[in-house]
């Protein structure tokens, strides 16, 4: 009888003949998350003078199928930065538990020198960059939206590679084709910063929102929209979009069932 | 070969609470030269005495810039601050590596009392030999922490430790009032005057035996030694003998 | 005593002939000299106070804070040796973490105690280690309302988590004391350090058990407890340190944080009079 551990507890080779071990290896190298199941869509930010904008649907969705409608996606890490998630929803939460525990470290030590916006993107962009060179990726585009330690208006992102950007606007997925030029035209560069207030930001998010909801099959009507300043995060997680005009869907043509 | 059946180790409580092992090496401490750390509104200084083995050897190294907003003074086991220095090193690079951030001053202070804590709870370890004064600022301002072997950190408005501090403590206590609202130069006048007082009669402060260390809201933490010492010592004892001889160098020195 | 001296206390772990751990009672002799800690379990909230000697003139007042909170609903008071203080800490957040990791939420009062308790207790097994120079305190509020799962992004089921009687009360505010040995016990009202004995008969006579104390009058007791026990100690100055737990809908929302500056000397100079009181009437008696 074979008495070596790898036969241990195995059926006998003359009773049953020879042990079938092809199910030990797997067929290829390890393979980790190869996409994303459950997804968020775009999430559109925009800097104005005195802080920042950050706005995303509330849908989470299985393929193309609305799955989940009153998924929160800006996810707010202490009073002075919020962070919002494009992609994975399991990986957010996981994202989301981690970003807790920091928190709750960080309160420990400095209750009085909070992590700001700038130290949040620094980690982010490590922890999505070491993820991403384990070849195990947090499939996310993350906004981080806040001030920065001079108290100047932050936004930056960082996604599954470990690449990080930053600009006056920024937006993920179908956003950052379809949202990011019309906010550009009124905030192009750096130095325009300054001239948007408050409310300009704040309309001309939400109306990038409203396209997006147009021209974006995996979008939805309701949203979280929210503003963070020197005074601190104001956060709405229960939007709807106004004043939808579908008119414009008539003149569409080229697809779908059209009888002219 | 002991004093007592007490304090073979650090993992030994004697009858009255005291864990002996911890206390003699807080008279490691005592040992090593003094070093005082004062703070202002606006600054953290740190002064240390040098010693040197020997006429031709060169002095002991006492204050250890950590990185660009902090450094650390020590008094006793040099080699016990090295490692401790460095481990205060890494964290810090980490903190501005992860978070883009310079570490919180009480945060260091508490990683190394945490590794300090563990040596005086474990068998076949010993405790770290050395005091340290740990000063700098952050981002809630200027700071001084005293770190001690049995794993005791406080937050000082000044604080001296070191071979006869009691001396320089006393100064320290008497002038208490003034720090706060002391300009860069009086902390640094202050400092330099307390490091005298526990000096032995016959020893002078000089560009040699002497370490300064200093960090500001808008300075990093620079360390001085040598001829960039001259003019503070001059303006601090102005009346002693021969102190003039050096001033006239010091001129040239940039700092 | 008497045993001193014959051996059997020169190594943790062992015991005597007449079953002691001497090394476990040498530990809370460390305890004994600390300053005065006392935690209140109060009607809608925890209190915990420490009296702070104040060692020399050149330490900064007002720094140095003593009490520590671990996750964010519960906090820690020591008294004994303050770098085991601080390891004790130190891993009761660790624990605290961990039980998130497990449980998406955050670790029960009584859990953290009774973890905790083990920890201490290991620290009396092995001959390798010492044990805790500390007696700690450890107040809590259990959150009593249904929190939402760490990570939690949707609204969703609309009914909890089952397993709930219907009306219960959940939650609620906790105290418990872990002394060197590992032993521990829930506390309406904890005392340790070198004042525990006035401090305790003091707090017998607030009947805690009766749970009607409020936390503002907890606040006020525990100030003026401490500055009786502080009494027989006169000469040494000390500062008085108070952080407090209350309910999500109380002051602290469900937070382990310092009693605010205002409050806290308002129970410092009642405390004060109360003591007044006290020494005018000795000195009529004596008359």
């Amino acid at each position: 009888m074979n008495h070596l551990p790898q036969a241990w507890g195995r059926p006998r080779d003359d009773v049953y003949g020879a042990y079938d071990n092809s199910h030990f290896q797997t067929a290829g190298p390890n393979q980790h998350t190869q996409s994303p199941i459950v997804t968020g869509t775009s999430v559109v930010a925009a800097k104005f003078k005195d802080g920042v904008v950050i706005a995303s649907d509330n849908l989470a969705s299985y393929g193309s199928l609305a799955r989940f409608t009153d998924v929160k996606r800006l996810r707010k890490f202490n009073e002075n930065v919020v962070v919002g998630f494009g992609g994975d929803v399991s990986d957010m939460q996981y994202l989301d538990r981690l970003l807790n525990s920091l928190d709750i470290r960080e309160n420990y030590a400095s209750a009085d020198d909070p992590l700001n916006a700038k130290n949040l993107h620094t980690y982010l962009a490590k922890v999505m960059y070491k993820r991403r060179s384990d070849f195990n990726p947090l499939w996310n585009h993350l906004l981080i939206a806040g001030l920065d330690g001079e108290a100047k208006p932050f936004l930056a992102s960082a996604d599954l590679l470990g690449t990080t950007f930053s600009s006056p606007t920024l937006a993920t997925g179908f956003g950052a084709h379809l949202a990011q030029p019309i906010m550009r035209r009124t905030i192009p560069d750096e130095a325009s910063v300054e001239k948007v207030s408050k409310d300009e930001a704040v309309k001309l998010v939400k109306e990038c929102m409203k396209v997006l909801f147009y021209r974006d099959a995996r979008s939805m009507d309701k949203y979280s929209i929210a503003v963070i300043t020197k005074e601190g995060v104001e956060l709405s997680e229960d939007e709807k979009l106004e004043n939808q005009s579908w008119a414009f869907a008539e003149q569409i043509r080229g697809y779908g069932t059209q009888t002219a | 070969m002991f004093r007592n059946n007490y304090d073979n180790d650090s993992v030994t409580f004697s009858p009255q609470g005291r864990i002996f092992q911890v206390e003699y090496a807080q008279e490691a401490v005592k040992q090593g030269s003094v070093v005082v750390g004062i703070v202002s509104k606006t600054h953290a200084v740190l002064a240390a005495i040098k010693r040197n083995a020997e006429e031709l050897s060169s002095y002991q190294k006492k204050i250890i810039p950590i990185d660009s907003h902090f450094g650390v003074a020590l008094a006793g086991l040099a080699s016990d601050a090295r490692v401790l220095s460095n481990f205060m090193k890494q964290q810090s690079l980490s903190s501005r590596l992860t978070y883009d951030r310079a570490i919180p001053l009480s945060d260091i202070t508490s990683r190394i009392a945490d590794r300090a804590q563990t040596n005086t709870q474990q068998y076949g370890r010993r405790p770290y030999g050395v005091g340290l004064l740990i000063a700098g600022v952050d981002a809630k301002g200027p700071h001084l922490f005293e770190f001690q072997p049995s794993g005791v950190t406080q937050e000082m408005v000044a604080c001296g430790i070191g071979a006869r501090s009691q001396m320089a403590r006393t100064y320290l206590e008497r002038h208490l009032d003034e720090f706060e609202s002391s300009s860069r130069e009086e902390l640094i006048k202050h400092a330099l005057r307390a490091l005298k007082e526990s000096l032995s009669q016959d020893k002078e402060l000089t560009v040699d035996n002497t370490s300064v260390g200093i960090g500001g809201l808008d300075e990093s933490f620079v360390l001085y030694e040598g001829q960039d010492l001259t003019e503070w010592l001059d303006a601090t004892f102005e009346n002693r003998e021969g102190g003039g001889d050096e001033g006239g160098d010091a001129m040239e020195t940039d700092s | 005593m008497t045993s001193i001296g014959t051996g059997y206390d020169l190594s943790n772990s062992v015991f005597s002939p007449d079953g002691r751990n001497f090394q476990v009672e040498y530990a809370v002799k460390a305890v004994e000299n600390g300053g005065t800690a006392v935690g209140i379990r109060c009607k809608d909230g925890i209190v915990l106070a420490l009296e702070k000697l104040v060692t020399s003139k050149l330490l900064k007042s007002g720094a140095n804070k003593r009490i520590a909170t671990v996750d964010r609903n519960v906090g820690i008071v020591s008294s004994g040796l303050l770098p085991d203080g601080r390891h004790f800490v130190s891993r009761a957040r660790d624990e605290a973490a961990a039980w998130r990791q497990q449980y998406k939420a955050p670790i029960p009062t009584s859990s953290l105690a009774d973890r905790m308790g083990s920890y201490v207790q290991a620290y009396t097994l092995y001959s390798s280690v010492r044990p805790f120079g500390v007696t700690s305190i450890i107040g809590g509020w259990d959150a009593e309302a249904e929190l939402p799962v760490d990570g939690q992004v949707g609204s969703g089921p609309k009914v909890g988590s089952g397993g709930k009687k219907e009306g219960a009360k959940h939650g609620g505010p906790f105290l418990y004391m872990i002394e060197p040995s590992g032993l521990y016990w829930g506390y309406y009202g904890a005392a340790t350090g070198k004042g525990r004995q006035i401090a305790k008969s003091e707090l017998e006579k607030l009947n805690l058990v009766d749970g009607e104390m409020s936390l503002e009058q907890g606040v006020k007791e525990a100030a003026r407890i401490i500055y009786i026990a502080h009494d027989d100690n006169k000469d040494k100055e000390f500062e008085l340190e108070m952080t407090w737990i209350s309910a999500i809908s109380g002051p602290t929302k469900g937070k382990h944080e310092e009693v605010p500056k205002e409050l806290r000397e308002e129970a410092e100079k009642l405390a004060k009079k109360a003591l007044e009181g006290d020494d005018d009437d000795e000195e009529e008696m004596q008359e």
